[in-house]
């Protein structure tokens, strides 16, 4: 399958989690309008950054003077998971230049990557993964500005509620991790153990993501050794 | 009121940021796959990372929050249909949420 055809096939596919990502994008707009985001830098912070968590967790912090150091760190520390999402992708990029993996890595998505491991060897992954960038994108831009228009109708609105959408969300691609393993799913079993084990021992969350990561590495690592 | 030019500098840097981790995430696994037996290894890092972001949130959730995760859960593993599971997790979590947390409180 040719890569613009593969990366049809994401835009295809995506239509579940486009109309998830349509829910955060207006909450998003709502919550950008709230905290005094002028349109244009709500759409510019939505179009450069495409992270929904990331732009949530900036939005917390969004006052004069602006702290840099604390919004950096927030973003970063609700992005590290697109490290390992990236490292997930490392052997399905293969036969496309340095350029355009490089360019392309922009649009790389959580659904994206993981739905990509359900469809067939022959489709080629980077087309995917972009194709169903470009959809979560089109999602992403067209509710947040929505969200930023509808605003004042939400003014008396307690939104609060709605926090708890993000695990949900990450709980949808989890169950399709779970449902089309090949391999027997303990690494993440472990891994969400060790989370709730640092957890109550008061851990701070990036000790409580680089641990549990670890734990659930570690037990990968012992089942690939077994099966080799 | 944030002025203009710190707004737009703060939204770079967090692009940035973002890009980078997207970035550097990929090419720390090109420099490992050389060794043998990575790729399941790697391919297990998104659910791991997922596990431990859900399983402290869901540890610290209200009723309401932890029946809205039992609906998501319960219909992906029934029907895989996000959109289905999605929005009876945020019914749940909108109009049962207030009412399943001040019943159990």
């Amino acid at each position: 399958m040719t890569t613009a055809q593969s990366a049809w096939l994401g835009i295809r596919l995506s239509g579940d989690y486009f109309i998830s990502t349509f829910i955060f994008g207006v909450m998003f707009g709502i919550t950008a309008s709230a905290v005094g985001l002028q349109q244009w830098q709500a759409l510019l912070m939505s179009l450069t950054s495409f992270t929904a968590s990331g732009q949530f967790a900036a939005l917390e912090f969004w006052q004069a003077p602006i702290p840099y150091a604390t919004i950096a760190l927030s973003v970063f520390l609700v992005s590290t998971r697109n490290l390992l999402l990236g490292m997930a992708m490392t052997h399905h990029f293969d036969g496309h230049s340095l350029r355009r993996r490089i360019a392309w890595l922009f649009l790389l998505n959580d659904p994206g990557v993981v739905t990509s491991f359900r469809v067939d060897d022959e489709v080629d992954r980077l087309g995917y993964v972009t194709g169903y960038g470009v959809s979560m994108m089109v999602s992403w831009l067209t509710s947040t500005l929505i969200g930023l228009n509808a605003a004042h109708l939400f003014a008396n609105f307690d939104l609060g509620q709605v926090s708890f959408a993000g695990p949900l969300v990450l709980a949808t691609m989890m169950m399709l991790f779970f449902k089309n393993t090949k391999t027997p799913p303990l690494p993440w079993l472990v891994s969400g153990a060790a989370a709730l084990l640092l957890f109550e021992l008061g851990a701070p969350d990036y000790l409580i993501l680089l641990l549990s990561v670890g734990a659930g590495v570690v037990i990968a690592i012992y089942q690939e050794r077994r099966r080799g | 009121m944030v002025d203009q030019q710190s707004a737009l500098l703060a939204i770079f840097m967090m692009a940035a940021i973002v890009y980078l981790t997207r970035l550097t995430g990929y090419f720390i696994g090109l420099q490992l796959r050389h060794i043998q037996g990575i790729k399941p290894v790697l391919e297990a890092l998104p659910g791991c990372a997922f596990m431990a972001i859900l399983a402290p949130a869901v540890r610290q959730g209200s009723p309401g929050e932890i029946a809205a995760m039992a609906c998501v859960v319960l219909i992906m593993w029934r029907s895989n249909n996000v959109v289905v599971a999605t929005g009876t997790g945020l019914a749940v979590l909108l109009f049962g949420g207030p009412w399943l947390d001040s019943v159990i409180a």
